[in-house]
């Protein structure tokens, strides 16, 4: 008996090449069409509901995260891309940092679909983006740079329980080259963090990296993992001075990434 | 009042402490990205110790423009003598 032998056939290489192309790019402007829709019609009409800043907030976040999943099922069942997420149901717990790398455009959007009641912390560009303004700043969305009022916006949400999303790569990274953590991930974490979770995402083949325009997709289909991985533990890093502990803690960050992804 | 010679010495201490570093290596002509790779995070730490320390709070637009020792002692020197 030879029951067990797959008998599907092999995806072909090139997988409706042409159909990938046109449900990605048809994916972008829903994306842009209904965002601009809701950061500048829909965000406002939650923001006049009645309710504490605490509630809109939520609120906010709560369509957002209902926007970005639409998207990523539009993507997924489009057959755009696929993807797959092991691991998310230990996101979202109360004063957890979220880390995670950033190879492609809409991971962003598949993580945040899947983490309920995240903050993030997002491109600064967003607040100089008139369809994400609003929806940004009423999520409370930390915008990023190196200063201390970003660590300190970062530091808060997390000490009041929240759970945060950044990307220490800060931006989208180019694959192969070396990886680089910005530090004020984990100086957020040694500040205020109960837990510290990486989540490490994998896109094969590439797909909608920096610097390459949206219609060159990959000839394969674009397979998005996200695994989350065990919480880091902070406690070797809280008993020296913040500069010496945050960049021990960022090393800690960089070797676990190239552990788990089998880069460096 | 405190004289830049005071602020010197007290701010080595932090910094050597904070940082770990050899006292050796701060003179008032180091750099402090350059020679000792404090960066933007490392000041948001460093203002924080230097507000607990003086009662003050500093702007990091005021350290935009602090690259040396010096600039920074002569910032500090400000910050505690300003009225």
């Amino acid at each position: 008996m030879n029951a067990m032998v797959d008998r599907t056939p092999p995806r072909p290489i090139r997988d409706l090449y042409w159909l990938r192309v046109a449900t990605t790019g048809l994916g972008f402007l829903i994306f842009g069409v209904f965002g601009s829709l809701l950061g500048i019609l829909v965000v406002p009409l939650l923001l006049i509901l009645p309710g504490k800043a605490a509630t809109r907030r939520v609120r906010v976040r709560r369509m957002l995260r209902l926007a970005f999943r639409a998207f990523a099922g539009f993507m997924h069942h489009s057959g755009a891309i696929s993807y797959s997420m092991a691991g998310v149901e230990r996101l979202g717990r109360p004063g957890q940092l979220i880390i995670a790398n950033h190879p492609s455009l809409i991971d962003i959007v598949l993580l945040i679909a899947h983490v309920p009641g995240a903050g993030c912390v997002v491109k600064r560009a967003a607040w100089r983006n008139p369809s994400m303004v609003l929806a940004v700043s009423a999520a409370g969305y930390v915008p990023n740079a190196p200063t201390d009022r970003m660590i300190e916006r970062a530091a808060a949400l997390l000490a009041a329980g929240e759970s945060l999303i950044m990307f220490p790569e800060g931006t989208r990274t180019v694959p192969d080259h070396e990886r680089h953590f910005h530090r004020g991930a984990a100086s957020v974490a040694l500040r205020s963090a109960r837990i510290v979770t990486p989540v490490y995402i994998r896109v094969e083949p590439p797909a909608l990296m920096k610097g390459v325009p949206w219609y060159r997709i990959p000839v394969p289909r674009a397979h998005y993992a996200l695994r989350v991985g065990t919480d880091i533990d902070l406690a070797p890093f809280r008993d020296q001075p913040l500069p010496i502990a945050s960049r021990a803690l960022n090393d800690c960050f960089i070797r676990t990434y190239a552990q788990a992804t089998g880069t460096h | 009042m405190h004289d830049k010679d005071t602020v010197f010495k007290e701010l080595r201490a932090t910094l050597v402490e904070l940082f770990e570093l050899d006292p050796a290596r701060i003179t008032p002509e180091t750099h402090l990205y350059d020679d000792l790779q404090i960066d933007s995070i490392d000041a948001i730490d460093l203002m924080e110790r230097l507000h607990r320390q003086t009662g003050r709070k500093v702007a990091t637009e005021r350290f935009r423009s602090v690259r040396t020792v010096s600039d920074l002692v002569d910032t500090v020197h400000q910050l505690v003598n300003q009225a």
